[in-house]
């Protein structure tokens, strides 16, 4: 069970103006179905790029990634990415049509009646079923990411990754995301890939932290966080494991 | 707001006409008076004659621009599909793009006489290229995210054109479809003007060449009156409201 979703020893290699540049060098993992892992590392080390590659999106020289045994080749509905950018809810649609398109696309629900039934039962796990007849463009950037989760697990994919979806907010929006994000991940049992450069993100949601070494992206250091749900970020164990990340990730002062 | 404004300025400007004239300065020949020229209007509408050629026109216009705005998407698609056909569709469009559809007219008199093909033959040529280079600069430029989410959720081939690339495209589609209606109605007045001279018949600017023949004065303004109106209906009614319900309501304006 500990295999559900495997990395092993990728490597990629960017060609730029017929200079190499290796981005991922021999990364390895694994994690059980229903766990969240979360990639740590500085802007820049490959963390978005080794998300990509797990979700299908970008060609690797070496490796595979494999979920419940099979490899995956391109992005398939059954790993759903969430991305940083606030736009990739389809700005012409309403927040309903978006979550009803790829159930539409998928042929999920037996009719249109059902699929707006799965549809609005997800606005309501997100908290956004009163926003449902509003676009995108008119509703804040917390809301469009979380619009975006929701049509994401309304696919009941089986792999949520999730590229810093919650980077670009302020603080306190971010924390509450962070906590909804938990809330859903506990009713729904979807394993989450979760990249972020923020320490305390990190370690709120993680079961695993990988921490990520720059240029070439290494595995630096494996984490596991066994603290309790609800995790207090004020205990001594959550400041005890910030200060140990801390002095991984090279920080020059 | 901006409608009242227009209102009143035009107003003004008719009345400034008026003004002129009444004071004699120009013979009605040259300038007639607004009052002659909403009479000739009225006159001619009565007669059925300005209708007439009002339709004739708008008839061919639409099918040419139908027959243009369906090859200019079929060029599209082809040249996002196939590697070959988006080098071969850019030289086509870098050759014709620039070149203005009555410079043609000599060749196209010359292939297929003076009939109502040639016109039509004009307008796709004035309409085509301008919206298959907007589409295609549109596909083109679609921001990556959309179709990343689109591969993502399961969208593919023909599905992914319908319902991400042409509607993330729109601003670029609708803006195309602006310029090639714009030129291929001042193209189809210009061939139908030269037509005219060359003894075919049909349409306003047809219509027009023809009045000047019999000196009537006034009723040459009459049609350029229409002429305008055409021009704003399609501007301000259609384009507009096309905005209104798509790229505007969509937030994917700049504005």
């Amino acid at each position: 069970m500990n295999d559900f979703l495997k990395a092993v020893s990728i490597s990629k290699t960017y060609l730029n103006e017929n200079k190499k540049l290796k981005v991922l060098e021999d990364i390895s993992f694994s994690i059980g179905k229903g766990e969240i892992l979360c990639i740590l590392g500085a802007s820049g080390c490959g963390k978005s790029t080794l998300l990509r590659v797990i979700g299908g999106f970008e060609r690797i020289d070496k490796g595979e990634i494999l979920i419940c045994g099979n490899k995956v080749l391109k992005p398939s509905a059954d790993m759903v990415m969430i991305f940083q950018d606030y736009n990739q809810l389809f700005p012409w649609m309403t927040v309903l049509e978006n979550v009803l398109f790829p159930l539409k696309v998928n042929k999920i629900g037996a009719s249109a009646m059902q699929r707006i039934e799965i549809s609005i039962e997800y606005l309501k796990l997100v908290g956004l079923e009163d926003f449902k007849n509003y676009y995108p463009h008119q509703l804040s950037g917390g809301m469009k990411q979380r619009a975006a989760i929701a049509r994401g697990l309304a696919l009941k994919p089986s792999v949520l990754l999730m590229d810093e979806p919650f980077g670009s907010l302020d603080a306190i929006t971010r924390s509450n995301l962070q906590n909804e994000l938990l809330d859903i991940w506990r009713k729904t049992e979807v394993t989450i890939v979760f990249v972020t450069h923020d320490i305390n993100e990190a370690l709120a949601l993680g079961d695993n932290i990988i921490v990520m070494d720059k240029t070439p992206g290494r595995i630096k250091e494996r984490i596991k966080n066994f603290q309790e749900r609800p995790r207090n970020r004020r205990s001594d164990e959550f400041l005890d494991l910030y200060e140990k990340i801390y002095s991984m990730l090279d920080v020059q002062i | 707001m901006m409608k009242n404004k227009k209102l009143f300025w035009s107003f003004l400007i008719i009345l400034f006409w008026q003004v002129i004239s009444m004071s004699g300065t120009f013979s009605s020949l040259i300038l007639p008076s607004p009052y002659m020229v909403i009479k000739a209007f009225l006159e001619s509408i009565m007669r059925g004659e300005l209708l007439n050629e009002t339709m004739y026109s708008l008839i061919i216009i639409l099918e040419g621009l139908f027959i243009g705005t369906f090859f200019a998407f079929l060029l599209a698609l082809a040249s996002i599909r196939y590697k070959i056909m988006e080098d071969f569709v850019e030289t086509l469009i870098a050759i014709a793009h620039p070149l203005p559809g009555i410079a043609l007219l000599p060749l196209i008199i010359l292939w297929f006489g003076t009939g109502r093909t040639s016109v039509v033959f004009v307008i796709i040529h004035s309409a085509l290229w301008p919206i298959l280079l907007n589409t295609t600069t549109g596909f083109r430029t679609i921001p990556r995210i959309f179709t990343d989410v689109g591969h993502n959720l399961g969208v593919r081939g023909i599905h992914l054109i319908s319902t991400i690339y042409i509607p993330a495209s729109m601003p670029f589609i609708i803006s195309g479809l602006r310029i090639g209606w714009a030129r291929a109605w001042r193209a189809l007045i210009s061939a139908e003007m030269i037509f005219g001279a060359v003894g075919g018949k049909g349409g306003l600017g047809w219509y027009i060449f023809k009045q000047r023949v019999f000196m009537d004065t006034a009723g040459m303004f009459a049609a350029l009156i229409i002429i305008v109106i055409i021009g704003m209906l399609v501007e301000d009614l259609l384009f507009e409201r096309l905005e209104a319900n798509t790229i505007e309501k969509w937030g994917m304006t700049v504005k």
